[in-house]
């Protein structure tokens, strides 16, 4: 075996039908496991102009090549469909133990097509696999319902669960699927997709071993990166008070030199990716008051209550997702706050933090928490919520939602009382505001008109996150031009400066340091660094590797090493990088294939700062997204108008053979 | 306990508390139990209950960092 089973569950909902069936090696070695298998079969499966939420629409979980092989920092899947909120590829990466549960299943993905009936469920143990009822499940929350189905579906070991909320069962276009009791697959709104299939859960039971070709090669892979992150260690007299200085500093500086990722994982061992918060505010990173503030706004007497030490107090233990060495989540101790409602939550994202934080003026550390757990009960993301909540203060602030829209809920930054109650009503999904708004803010928009779309801060449908690319046009184009708009996680100068991918990338020149927005140039020796981090993140995705494992270098996290010993391959960095464009490419041609408008990606005007900002780090500067988006494109081979890729393109990545490969499908 | 039986002895030096243990065990004997022995409240694997164990060694093979031995029963703490 070389990590992979060659081997897919596909199940059909309208009519309960599952089969096992087979994958050519080919599949594998040209889009590896993960999203590249992901975007092969949607590719070949969804039909032009499928409903996202209609039974066309096709949901895939899949694994990482790598999970399970002996290597370390490779415990995520993702999920893949239509995404309802763009219209296009859609897609959501999560840790926690659902990616080892598929693969001991003795499969690499499962593909969920049609709709069902009535409320039903997957259990699997790799030998056999059955949808079914789920009635006395469906209503129940994300941590009720994983409770439940791990005690009536256990016989031996505890099977993984993956589950959609409330806010799932009702298509909300904002919901994720959630697994380990609150571990999320989030963004491109595939909670959704799995509500409008009336899928509550897939319960997987398996145990099968997965075989690497060289695992002994792997594990020594392993103990290496093991015995790095092992050392690093932040000093005892490091404290979150010197974030702050740090974050002016950092601000401070034009360019971005070339860091040693170690560094970021001794800071996230201690205290997870909440070590940006305050750092963050003060580097122009972290967007204020629905991007329309600063540090200036969210001052000393706002930030201090973001402290990351005031976060981890409350954390009771670590917690690592499978495979991971670093161990950035937290199990947060809630039970004093709000009548102790709930009693324990996975410790907030810096996402999180900040788009209930900064981004809405509010300086109430507890009632972030809170909504932490709210919404991963419900099953929503807390980016887009955060968004949404931010979207509907505006409004209101600005005579667009009057009280009676808002049912009596008087909106006013800072103010996190009706904060939580606004965020419990689009948890419900109540009839008014809280359904209004649990769509997104592109959909709210929509609805209600009246200039609205000002404070509708989006690319493409999608709620930008907690990173203002004024700071990094890199991020800028990403957000604008990649199949999946408004992401974070796929590419951006500062992740690249920390890659070292030059080293190992014939085509890439060494790099001396990145540009910020004063001194860069969008054309395309720029956007080759952008192609070349998003394609070492396609592959990482089709292995199933961290994002933070990416951060801290390919001269640590050895992927090609790590990839050559656990399938027996024998290819090279640049073979490797040619694997990541081709999923790329095949997750933008999924976007051409169902016609939609790339052009509209492009993020809104506060984030590029033609709605420039008045004070602060980022005061004054304005982005050229067109003049990015036409560099990255040109980098890529896409065509500049269309922005599809060309066909030279595809057939330079043997992507058309690839597609007429099968119909594995019916 | 059946004699000549093993096992797992787990080097909490060299462990680093991934859970990949913990999801390989085919019985579910392994939890997250052992606390309180790092700075950073880590929780890390232990068996609870040994009697529950059938010294398959699976945990010991699929350890990436080969923090696990089997050892003779008696010998694992």
């Amino acid at each position: 075996m070389k990590g992979y089973w060659g081997r897919i569950l596909v199940v059909d909902l309208t009519t309960g039908e599952c089969f096992f069936r087979g994958v050519d090696d080919f599949i594998y070695e040209s889009v590896l496991s993960g999203v590249g298998l992901g975007a092969w079969y949607l590719n070949q499966n969804i039909p032009a102009g499928a409903d996202p939420l209609g039974p066309d629409n096709i949901l895939g979980i899949t694994s990482g090549l790598l999970t399970g092989t002996g290597s370390v920092m490779t415990g995520r899947w993702m999920a893949v469909c239509k995404s309802p909120l763009t219209g296009g590829w859609g897609d959501s990466n999560c840790g926690g133990d659902l990616a080892p549960a598929i693969k001991q299943c003795g499969i690499d993905a499962i593909f969920f097509h049609g709709m069902a009936d009535e409320p039903v469920y997957l259990y699997t143990n790799g030998r056999e696999a059955e949808i079914r009822r789920a009635d006395q499940y469906w209503g129940l929350d994300t941590v009720e319902v994983e409770k439940a189905l791990i005690r009536d579906c256990r016989k031996k070991k505890k099977p993984a669960v993956a589950v959609i909320g409330p806010a799932g069962e009702k298509c909300s276009l904002i919901s994720g699927i959630s697994n380990d009791l609150g571990r999320f697959a989030a963004r491109s709104g595939v909670g959704a997709v799995m509500g409008s299939k009336k899928l509550k859960a897939i319960v997987l039971d398996g145990s099968k071993r997965v075989e690497a070709e060289n695992r002994e090669d792997v594990k020594a892979i392993s103990k290496e990166y093991a015995r790095k992150v092992r050392k690093s260690n932040a000093p005892a007299l490091l404290k979150g008070g010197i974030f702050p200085a740090m974050g002016k500093a950092m601000g401070s500086l034009k360019s971005v030199s070339p860091m040693d990722g170690l560094f970021t994982s001794m800071l996230l061992k201690k205290y997870g990716s909440i070590m940006n918060n305050t750092l963050s505010i003060h580097n122009g990173d972290a967007p204020i008051k629905n991007w329309s503030g600063s540090a200036k706004d969210y001052n000393r007497f706002f930030y201090k209550e973001l402290n990351p030490e005031k976060f981890i107090k409350r954390e009771e233990r670590k917690y690592h997702c499978s495979s991971c060495i670093v161990g950035c989540g937290g199990i947060c101790n809630i039970r004093d706050i709000r009548g102790g409602k709930f009693e324990h939550t996975h410790k907030p994202e810096y996402e999180t933090a900040m788009m209930f934080g900064g981004l809405l003026m509010n300086r109430d550390t507890d009632s972030i928490f809170y909504i932490n757990e709210l919404l991963n009960r419900a099953g929503l993301d807390t980016i887009s919520t955060g968004g949404s909540v931010a979207f509907a203060i505006e409004c209101y602030m600005n005579g667009v939602l009057t009280a009676e829209e808002t049912d009596g809920l008087e909106l006013r930054w800072g103010d996190s009382e009706t904060i939580v109650k606004l965020v419990e009503k689009i948890a419900k999904r109540e009839p008014g505001i809280g359904d209004l708004l649990a769509d997104g803010v592109k959909a709210a928009a929509e609805k209600i008109g009246k200039g609205s779309e000002r404070f509708a801060v989006h690319a493409g449908g999608q709620e930008l996150p907690a990173h203002d690319p004024k700071i990094d046009p890199m991020l800028g184009a990403t957000y604008s031009a990649d199949p999946t708009p408004g992401r974070h996680t796929t590419s951006g100068g500062q992740y690249y400066s920390m890659s070292f991918l030059w080293d190992r990338v014939s085509w890439l020149k060494p790099l001396k340091r990145s540009p910020k927005s004063d001194e860069y140039i969008p054309g395309v020796d720029e956007a080759l660094k952008n192609v070349a981090y998003t394609s070492y993140k396609m592959l990482v995705d089709g292995a199933g590797g961290c994002y933070y494992a990416m951060l801290m270098g390919a001269q640590h996290f050895k992927i090609f090493e790590y990839l050559n010993a656990a399938t027996g391959w024998k290819k090279s960095p640049d073979e490797y990088m040619e694997i990541g464009k081709r999923i790329q490419n095949l997750r933008q041609q999924f976007n051409a294939k169902q016609g939609v408008d790339v052009n509209g990606f492009k993020v809104h005007h506060r984030v590029s700062g033609r709605e420039p900002l008045t004070s602060g780090h980022n005061k004054g500067i304005t982005l050229d997204i067109d003049g990015l988006v036409g560099a990255y494109r040109k980098a890529w081979g896409w065509d500049a108008v269309s922005g599809y890729p060309l066909s030279e393109t595809l057939d330079a990545l043997g992507i058309p053979a690839l597609l007429k490969k099968e119909a594995v499908h019916g | 306990m059946a004699k000549g039986k093993k096992l797992p002895m787990i080097d909490f030096g060299l462990c680093m508390a991934c859970t990949v243990c913990v999801s390989a065990c085919p019985f579910g004997c392994l939890e997250l139990a052992v606390t309180g022995s790092d700075r950073y409240k880590k929780a890390y694997p232990g068996l609870p209950l040994p009697d529950s164990c059938t010294g398959c060694g699976i945990c010991a093979t699929e350890c990436p960092v080969d923090a696990i031995i089997m050892v003779p029963a008696g010998n694992e703490n």
